[in-house]
This record gives structure tokens, C-alpha cells and sequence, in this order.
């Protein structure tokens, strides 16, 4: 393991707006993610989760505070690189088929489009979705695009895999899939898995738990032990 | 109260797609207003005009039997000034100058009433001597040889000659109608009006003729001219319907006893006839305009489908039916329509008052509303057809799923799979080949009838060339695409590197939206060409007309009878703005029995100094006929006419009689026939020759020259040519360029549509620029979360710029060159289907090759705006959009 974080976060503020209008998303988040971290980040919608997953993935800058990626690089070498992101809600490329979808990524990096095409097929064929691999995002139910969202994830090798509220939009059975592919992708590639979600059934699959209400981080447990095992609900 | 809440939300929570669908509706309203406003403004200019260019409305003559004081007064009634004229054929007319005596053949001799030339004074125009007294016609004169003061004796059937004295020279400038066969068919009406006329004072002429009208009254008619009220309607149909209807009127009124010769219901009915090709004008010009503007307005409705569709999904889950859907989107469609309209006519109104100066949209109050109200009309249809439509074929018949749909796997538009384009192209071929067979006459005007009519039918020709080679671009672009992965990669290469074959699949993907907005630019770029080249080539020939009727930018016409040789023009060529002088002998010259003009040319010179054009000859270029005529000093070039009726073929002698410039009398000159000239500049349509200027003055013993063609090379003609009246007094007539210009006929040409022509290319260049920029930015802004998604990824600026680059410069360089393609086509077929508009037609179109570089260059960095725009928007708030969408 490395003696290092993945991501250390300082006092961590995001405020969209400004004067009058200004809306503060997150305040005050101090953290740190360590390599195999298995962590939800619950909270109910528009509490701030994403906007903190994403300062994390380096999508987005802080207005205050500090984050940095002691174990990853600087913020310009971690996407497409060792931050893998599965967003939101759709986010299939609907002119991509599910292959080009998954290999896009590897592609943005430098990698040969044949060489990157093998990797998605490898990823698809882990996940058990390979017979979607010439499909294109619409013809896709809700879960399967998901499942290719996180192959593409996983297509990517991170060391830091991140998922905003990946189950928002599916049902139970299907949400509980999700995880666990979600689970056996972090597994086999070994990245740390951060999850953000308002569902506590998701955050009981994993590890850890912090909650963020009103922009306001908790933690847990404190930063410096990151490998005790205990679920959201405990 | 549901839809005031839609409206608002509309209009607060995406005001931009609001604003760009009621522009697009604007631009179309905008569009057919103005040229309501130009259509008002040249009509009423073109009866004007008319109007203008008509000495003598009415020649009413007595019938024989009838008493002439009765048409007078019938006349007197209707019209504002109504005046006697006698006319009274002569035998000949004789006269001895210099020792020789020359005699004429038959003529007429015309009294006029000491009021005439004050009352109706465009039908004499003095070239030398006196005002009044006896006049002389300048043909005659040169035929008499004589000149004020000289005395001739005319001829009287059964009677003895009476002898009168010349007190000036004059010309009859519409000497063909004042010499009209009153009441004959135009069939029947004489071929050209007498070679031999004097006018005499009314009294005059009766102590000369009224023994003869007592002994021949055959010899003898009487008529009436009249001069009507000029306060007609301002539409040239509407005036001559008025006009015509009046003569009938008086013809009944006169039951037999006279005839009208309606000169001015003959001009507004050629006038009418330009209307109408107006009118033509307005379906070629405008109509694609407004259609693309249509079309714009459904692409930007269209890029804003799916918002549309989630919108409409989210009310259904809420519980509204289908009708409340539709009502919302009529509601929403009528809205912007309403705000197109109102900013369309506005702009309409302030183009028109600019470039026309009216405001109105009408010849007449009624027109102007029902101009106005049309184009509002056809805003609210494409706002309709734009956003009611879709919303209601959604709301019918597409489920979720479906609505979800936003690619849609491959298949060909059902137009494609039917071959829509190649049959509309064919068609056009098949239009335009029948409308060609006879000789494009897009506007029938039989003479002396009410009913006018356009062939609409050749209008289809050009309509289904652009509509086809829009689909063509379409079908081109759309199976380019096709092509799994190569051409699209390739295409995509120079842009997006080694990302080529993900934007390639991207491009292939999307080749339905890519191949449309392609055909958009191509049919809008085509507008813009056909349009600017067809303005252009009417400009030219515009200029054309006018440099044939005057000759050149000044014209310095020698009086007749003078001897000015070539070396005055060495005089001339020191007036200040002269850039050089051409010397043109002109003669009358007797082909058999018929007098023609005769112009002897230096041929070294000629064609640069008059800029001939290749159309005024047959057989040959202009360079070629006219250097064949240097290389044969009695070459001789003639009309059409005049080989038919000599029965001429190439080296055939053809003996002229002209007047020897020493003894005065006509002596027989050869001369070999080279070829046809249909036009020359200042010569008679179809009834001259050219010869050699150095030939002419050997064999004639003159070398008088009968006018000078002055070039100002660029300085202003009318100022020159005040320069040159001060030199050569009244001893020439001097002529501008600019001021023929404006009395040209009353064919189209003559009408101004260098407003119009403003207008409509600062119209195509808005569509170009909205046809490339808006709609890849709205097309791009709706694929706003594909970007972000890119760029969560990790899309760095240039890797984003592939994707956007390649799509842009596939759809405008792809649209731009089939748009030119199409663009010239069209602008061909143009000038062939609307030849009648031309006089002369056109040897070539002419290219405004700035203004199309400017259309290019406004298509191109309005892409470049929109995507460089998106690329930073994509990089900048990818979480926003990850939000928003």
C-alpha cells in the first residue's frame, strides 16, 4: 500500500455565484482517500455529494481550500488516466456504439484505437456484456447503459474509481446489480471505489460511509484509519 | 392559465431558442414585405415612366366623311388638351441647292396649330434653325440637301407645286407612332414611318392643302391629339385598364366617326407586361428566400426537438392530452410568429423607406395590407409547420422509448429511398426544355388585349433545380457518410488526428443531421449565388442597354448636313474627364428601295472604344467580325433582315446607292457581306450596316463624321458632357450615359433594382450566415451534455475541437461547394427562362466574385464563432451542462 492518499482535501469549499446569489454546494470538507477505500458518500439530494465527487475527479476547481492528489499526479494527468468517473444519468456518447463508448476514453489518452478496442472488449466480456458490444446507448435499458458506463470505467485500469449516483435512476434489483459490478470492477482493477448516493441500501454495501448535509462534511471516522470495515448503517 | 405559465417559462428558461425561431420567422416576413415594398415602389415607378416616354396619348383620327370639329370636341370632353393636326401626302419634294436639284419620292406634309410644340413637346426635337414656321425632317433634309433658309417645292396630286422655305431642321423622335396607321392591326401598321416629312403651321397647311382635300380628300386626313390626365392608378395594369376602357368609351361616343390611336394604353400595356416579369422577379428572388427562411426556422425549432420531447413527456405524466400538447405548441408557435411578424415588417418597413423609399408594402392601400398581412400570414405558417407540427406528430404517435431516440440506427429518408431529388431534377430538365421551345416567353401580352398572362409553368424549372440539388447534396453528403468508417474517418482526419476514427463514427452516426444541415448551406449558398449572379449579369446588361441607346458615356451627335471631319475629335479629347475619342461616320444608304443607316467604323479601335458585345453579332465574335472587317476595306456587315431579303451569302457584292459627298448626288458604291450585327451602339435595332470608315470617305468623297463616342474612363458623364456643350455650342447634340439611363424604353431594364439588389443579397448573406453559424451552434448547444461527458472523460480543447472541426468543416466547405455548383446552374437557367427581362441577352453571366467571396467568408467565421463558442463552453462548464441536461 502507499504511504500516500489517493486525495487529500483541505478545508474544501465550492460556492457557485457570487454577491446575493451565491449558493455555497460545499464548505469546509477535509478528507482523505486512501488506495482500496470502499466508500459512500450519502446524503439527500443537493446536499453537496457530487459537487465534492466532483472536486475529487478534478472536473471541478474549489473556490476555497485545497485538494490535491498526492498518489495520482497533478489534476491535468488524472482524467483519462488513473480517475475513472461514472456519472449521473445517462452518459453513454449516443452517436458511440457501446465498444467505441467504453473505448473513448482509452482513445482521449493516446492509446492506438485497436489496442484501446481489445481493452473494451476484455472490459465488456468481464462484465458479462459483451453481446451489447455493436449496440448503440439508445437501444440500451437504463441498467445495461449504466453496466457499460462502469466497463468503461473499468476499461480504464484507475486506481481511483468514482461513481455519482450511479443507481439514481433504476430500480432496486437493478440498483443492487449496479453495485456489485461497480464492487467487481474496484476488485479487479484494485482502484479505491467512492460512491455518492442518497440511497442507504447502496451505502450499506459499502465499506465506509461519510455524509454530507447542507454542504457540511462528516467523516465516519477519523482520516488516519481508513481500513476499519464498517457499513454506512452501523 | 396553463399556457401563460408555458409562455413565461419559454420565455425565461430558454429565451435563446425563442429568439432564433422568431428570427428566422422575422427574416421571412421581412423578406417578402420588402419586396412587397419594391414590387410598390417599380410599379408605381414603371407607370410613371411610361407615362413619361409618351408624347401624344391619344390620335384620334377622323373618319372620312366625318367632320373633324365633332372628334374634336367629343375629344376636347376627355382629355385635358386636345389639338387638330392635318396631314396631307405629298408627291415629292424637290429642292435646288448648290446648283443641284434633288427630288424625293412621295411624303407627307403635316400641319400643326400654333399651340402644338408648347402642348405636346416630345414630339419635336430641333436640331438647327428656327422653332417655328416650316420645319424639315432631318432624313429629308439630308436628302433635299438642304438647310434653313433654303426653299423646296412639294407636290401636290392633280395640283401645281407650291413652293415653301425652310425655317428649321427637327427630329421626331417617335416618329412611328405619330405616323401610326390609326385602328390597323399591328400586323398591318407600316414597316417604318415616311422617309420624307414637313411639318407647316396649321394655316399654312390649309391655303396649301385644302384645294387638295377638296379635289382628293384621299390625299387628306385629319386628326385629333390629345393629352390626357396623367392621374393614374400607380399599378401599370390598373392604369391601363383605365385608359383603354376610356378610348372605348370615346370610340362609342363617336360612333364610327373617328378612331383612337391609344399611344398610351399601348405603353402601359408593355408596362403591364413589365409588371408582371416584376412580379416574376419576386417568385425567383424572394420566394427561395423565404422558403429557406422556413426552413432555418424548423432546423433551429428541430435542434430544440428533444428538450421539447422530455417537456412534452414530463406534461403527459402530469395528464395532459394530446390536444392539450398541441394547443400549447400552437400557443408557443403563435406567440413567435406574432414577434416575427411585428420585428419582420419593421424591418421590412425602415429596407423599404431606405432602399425604395416607401414604407409601404403596396402600390394601393389594399395591396399594401394584403402584402402585409401575407407576409404575416406565411411567418404564422412556418411557425406552425416549425413547432405545432412536430409537437403534434410527437404527441400522436411517438412512445418513450422512441422519444428517448436521438440517433436511430441507419436508414435512408423515405425521400431518398424514392429518388425524390433525381426525379425533381429531371423534371426541372424536362420543364425547362419545354418552356424552351418557345424561346422562354415567360410573359404573354398580346397587343391590344386586357388579358396579360406569365408562363408560372417555366418558373418550375429553376424551382425544381434548387429543390433537387438540395436533395442531390443531401443523398451526396448522407452516403458519403454511409461508407463504414473510411470516408468519414478520412474526412475527419485533418481535424481530430488519431481521434479520426471515433469522430468518424460519430460523423457516420449522425449522417442524417450532418447530410440536412449540408443541404441547408448548399440550397442557402445557392440562393445566394444564383441571386448575386443574376443581379449582376441584369446590371451589366442594364448597362448594356443604355450604352446602345446612347453609344457611349458621352455622345457628341453632329448636326446633318455638317462636314466635321475626325480631327475635331482631336478637340474634343482635350476637354478635361475625356479619356478618349472614337470617331462613327453615319450615312443613309439605299439597299434596293429601303434607306438604312450606314456607320463606318474604325475597326482598330471600335470594338474597345463601344465595348461591343459578342451578342450584337451573329456568326462570330465581335473581335472576329470586326477585325474580318479591317482585313476587307468593302466589307460590309448588315442585319438579319436584310440577308433574308437579298438573299445574301458570305462574299456576296451588295451595291448600296449613298450620296457622294462632292456632287451631292447618290452614287453606287460595292461592297462584299461579311456577316450580321443585330446591335450596334446609337443604330436602329436590326436595320443598319457596318462598313469601313476609310472605305466609306474614299468611295463617297467625305470623311464628315455623324458623331463622336467619348470615353470618360470613370469620370461622371453628365459632367463631361456639360464641359463639351460648353465647347461645341449648339452646333452637335451632346448625350449622356446617365441620363439615357433613366429614359430607357419601359422594358424592365429600365427599372431601378439596385434596391431590390441590395435587399436580396443582404438577405442571403443574413441566410448564410444563419444557415452555417445558428444552426451548428443550436445543433451544437443541444448535444451540450455529449461535449461535457467527452470532457468528464477527459477531452482535452483540441480533442474536443476534432469532434466539433470536423463536423463544421464537413457541413460548410461540403455545403458551400455544392451550394456554387447549384448556385451557377441556377443562375444559367435563370437568365435563360427570364431572357425577356434582357435587352440585349446576356453573352455571359457576370460573376460579383467579391460579393461571393464576402457570402463565404461571412459563412465561414460564422462557423468558426459557433465552434470555437462551443469548444469553450464544452471545456468551461461541463459540470453545468452535466447538471442542466
Amino acid at each position: 500500500m502507499s504511504a500516500e492518499p489517493l486525495v487529500r482535501c483541505d478545508q474544501l469549499a465550492r460556492t457557485y455565484g457570487s454577491g446575493r446569489s451565491a449558493v455555497v454546494a460545499l464548505h469546509g470538507a477535509t478528507c482523505e482517500i486512501w488506495a482500496g477505500d470502499r466508500l459512500a458518500i450519502m446524503g439527500p439530494s443537493g446536499s453537496g455529494k457530487s459537487t465534492l465527487l466532483h472536486l475529487i475527479a478534478g472536473l471541478d476547481t474549489p473556490t476555497a481550500g485545497s485538494i490535491t492528489w498526492p498518489a495520482l499526479g497533478q489534476r491535468a494527468s488524472l482524467r483519462p488516466g488513473p480517475v475513472a468517473l461514472v456519472l449521473q444519468g445517462p452518459s453513454l456518447l449516443p452517436p458511440l456504439d457501446v465498444t467505441e463508448n467504453v473505448a473513448l476514453p482509452l482513445v482521449l489518452g493516446g492509446i492506438d484505437i485497436n489496442q484501446a478496442n481489445e481493452r473494451a472488449h476484455r472490459a465488456l466480456d468481464r462484465l458479462g456484456l459483451i453481446t451489447l458490444a455493436s449496440k448503440l446507448p439508445e437501444e440500451l435499458s437504463g441498467g445495461q447503459a449504466q453496466r457499460v458506463a462502469i466497463a468503461r470505467a473499468l476499461a480504464q485500469e484507475p486506481r481511483l474509481l468514482l461513481a455519482d449516483e450511479p443507481t439514481g435512476q433504476l430500480d432496486h434489483t437493478i440498483a443492487a446489480d449496479v453495485i456489485d459490478v461497480l464492487l467487481e470492477a474496484a476488485g479487479h482493477t484494485g482502484a479505491a471505489l467512492v460512491v455518492s448516493t442518497h440511497d442507504p441500501a447502496v451505502g450499506d454495501r459499502l465499506a465506509r460511509c461519510w455524509t454530507v448535509a447542507d454542504g457540511r462534511l462528516s467523516l465516519d471516522q477519523a482520516p488516519d484509519a481508513p481500513h476499519q470495515e464498517e457499513p454506512c448503517s452501523a | 392559465m396553463l399556457g401563460l405559465t408555458w409562455i413565461r417559462g419559454a420565455v425565461t428558461h430558454r429565451p435563446g431558442r425563442l429568439f432564433a425561431t422568431a428570427t428566422g420567422v422575422a427574416i421571412a416576413v421581412a423578406l417578402l414585405a420588402s419586396i412587397g415594398a419594391f414590387l410598390a415602389g417599380s410599379k408605381a415607378t414603371m407607370t410613371h415612366r411610361a407615362v413619361q416616354t409618351v408624347s401624344v396619348d391619344w390620335q384620334v383620327e377622323a373618319q372620312p366623311g366625318a367632320d373633324p370639329s365633332t372628334v374634336l370636341s367629343a375629344v376636347t370632353s376627355r382629355a385635358q388638351v386636345a389639338l387638330q393636326v392635318e396631314l396631307a401626302q405629298t408627291t415629292g419634294l424637290q429642292a435646288t441647292t448648290a446648283g443641284s436639284t434633288q427630288s424625293t419620292g412621295p411624303g407627307v406634309v403635316v400641319g400643326l396649330p400654333d399651340t402644338y410644340r408648347q402642348e405636346f413637346p416630345g414630339v419635336i426635337r430641333d436640331l438647327a434653325g428656327a422653332r417655328s414656321g416650316v420645319l424639315i425632317a432631318q432624313q429629308t433634309a439630308a436628302n433635299l440637301h438642304v438647310a434653313p433658309g433654303d426653299t423646296i417645292s412639294v407636290g401636290r396630286a392633280g395640283l401645281p407645286p407650291v413652293d415653301v422655305r425652310v425655317d428649321g431642321v427637327v427630329d421626331l423622335p417617335q416618329a412611328d407612332s405619330f405616323f401610326q396607321k390609326v385602328g390597323a392591326p399591328v400586323g398591318a401598321q407600316p414597316q417604318a414611318p415616311p422617309d420624307n416629312v414637313i411639318l407647316l403651321p396649321a394655316n399654312l397647311w390649309h391655303a396649301t392643302f385644302d384645294l387638295l382635300a377638296a379635289s382628293r380628300p384621299d390625299q387628306v386626313h385629319s386628326q385629333v391629339h390629345a393629352r390626357l390626365s396623367h392621374a393614374l392608378p400607380a399599378d401599370p395594369s390598373a392604369a391601363y385598364t383605365q385608359v383603354s376602357r376610356s378610348a372605348r368609351n370615346i370610340e362609342v361616343k363617336l360612333a364610327g366617326t373617328g378612331l383612337v390611336g391609344d399611344n398610351l394604353g399601348a405603353t402601359l400595356s408593355a408596362a403591364r407586361g413589365d409588371a408582371l416579369y416584376a412580379q416574376v422577379l419576386f417568385l425567383f428572388l424572394g420566394v427561395p428566400g423565404a422558403v429557406l427562411a422556413g426552413l432555418l426556422t424548423a432546423t433551429v425549432a428541430a435542434s430544440g426537438a428533444d428538450r421539447r420531447r422530455r417537456e412534452q413527456a414530463l406534461l403527459r405524466t402530469r395528464g395532459a392530452t394530446t390536444s392539450t400538447l398541441v394547443r400549447l405548441a400552437l400557443l408557443e408557435a403563435a406567440v413567435v410568429a406574432g414577434i416575427g411578424a411585428v420585428a419582420g415588417l419593421g424591418v421590412a418597413a425602415m429596407v423599404g423607406r431606405l432602399s425604395f423609399g416607401t414604407a409601404s408594402f403596396g402600390a394601393t392601400t389594399t395591396t399594401a395590407i394584403v402584402w402585409a398581412g401575407g407576409a404575416a400570414i406565411v411567418g404564422l405558417v412556418i411557425s406552425a409547420v416549425a413547432l405545432a407540427l412536430p409537437a403534434w406528430r410527437d404527441a400522436r404517435s411517438l412512445t418513450v422509448v422512441g422519444a428517448r431516440r436521438v440517433v436511430g440506427r441507419a436508414r435512408a429518408p423515405r425521400w431518398m429511398r424514392s429518388g425524390a431529388d433525381f426525379a425533381l431534377l429531371a423534371g426541372s430538365a424536362l420543364v425547362f426544355w419545354l418552356t424552351s421551345r418557345n424561346g422562354y416567353q415567360l410573359v404573354l401580352a398580346p397587343e391590344g388585349t386586357p388579358a396579360i398572362s406569365v408562363s408560372y409553368w417555366a418558373l418550375a424549372g429553376p424551382a425544381l433545380l434548387w429543390a433537387g440539388a438540395g436533395l442531390l447534396a443531401w443523398r451526396v453528403a448522407y452516403l458519403l457518410l454511409s461508407v463504414r468508417r473510411a470516408v468519414p474517418r478520412t474526412l475527419a482526419r485533418p481535424f481530430s488526428g488519431r481521434l479520426a476514427s471515433t469522430v468518424g463514427a460519430t460523423m457516420g452516426r449522425q449522417r442524417r443531421l450532418l447530410a440536412g444541415a449540408l443541404a441547408l448551406v448548399a440550397l442557402t449558398t445557392a440562393f445566394a449565388t444564383s441571386t448575386a449572379v443574376f443581379n449582376q449579369t441584369y446590371k451589366a446588361q442594364s448597362e448594356v442597354d443604355a450604352r446602345l441607346t446612347n453609344g457611349a458615356d458621352v455622345t457628341v451627335t453632329e448636326a446633318p448636313g455638317s462636314s466635321v471631319t475626325a480631327a475635331a475629335g482631336t478637340r474634343l479629347a482635350t476637354v478635361p474627364g475625356v479619356k478618349s475619342v472614337e470617331p462613327l461616320q453615319h450615312r443613309y444608304a439605299y439597299v434596293g428601295a429601303d434607306l438604312q443607316d450606314l456607320y463606318g467604323v474604325r475597326t482598330s479601335t471600335i470594338v474597345a472604344a463601344t465595348k461591343l458585345q459578342d451578342a450584337y453579332f451573329q456568326g462570330g465574335t465581335a473581335r472576329g467580325l470586326i477585325s474580318r472587317l479591317g482585313r476587307q476595306p468593302d466589307g460590309i456587315l448588315v442585319s438579319a433582315e436584310t440577308v433574308k431579303d437579298f438573299q445574301l451569302r458570305p462574299g456576296d457584292t451588295l451595291r448600296l446607292r449613298l450620296q457622294d459627298g462632292r456632287t451631292k448626288q447618290l452614287t453606287e458604291v460595292p461592297f462584299h457581306y461579311l456577316g450580321v450585327a443585330t446591335e450596334f451602339p446609337t443604330a436602329p435595332r436590326d436595320s443598319f450596316m457596318l462598313a469601313n470608315a476609310g472605305y466609306v470617305a474614299r468611295t463617297t468623297g467625305s470623311s464628315a463624321i455623324g458623331a463622336f463616342l467619348v470615353d470618360t474612363g470613370g469620370n461622371s458623364p453628365p459632367a463631361v458632357a456639360a464641359k463639351i456643350r460648353a465647347q461645341v455650342g449648339t452646333s452637335a447634340t451632346v448625350t449622356d450615359i446617365t441620363t439615357s439611363r433613366k429614359v430607357v424604353g419601359s422594358s424592365l431594364t429600365a427599372v431601378d433594382l439596385s434596391g431590390l439588389t441590395r435587399v436580396e443579397l443582404a438577405f442571403a448573406v443574413a441566410l448564410a450566415a444563419a444557415a452555417t453559424g445558428l444552426v451548428l451552434a443550436l445543433g451544437f448547444a443541444e448535444r451540450r451534455r455529449t461535449f461535457a461527458i467527452a470532457t468528464a472523460l477527459g477531452a482535452k480543447r483540441r480533442q474536443l475541437g476534432g469532434f466539433v472541426w470536423s463536423e463544421a468543416a464537413f457541413v460548410t466547405a461540403g455545403g458551400l461547394v455544392a451550394g456554387a455548383f447549384t448556385g451557377w446552374a441556377l443562375a444559367e437557367m435563370l437568365v435563360k427562362v427570364l431572357t425577356g427581362v434582357f435587352d440585349p441577352p446576356p453573352a455571359a453571366l457576370s460573376v460579383p466574385w467579391v460579393y461571393l467571396a464576402i457570402v463565404a467568408a461571412v459563412s465561414v467565421s460564422a462557423v468558426i464563432v459557433a465552434a470555437v463558442a462551443t469548444i469553450r463552453r464544452a471545456q468551461h462548464a461541463p459540470i453545468t451542462a452535466l447538471r442542466d441536461l
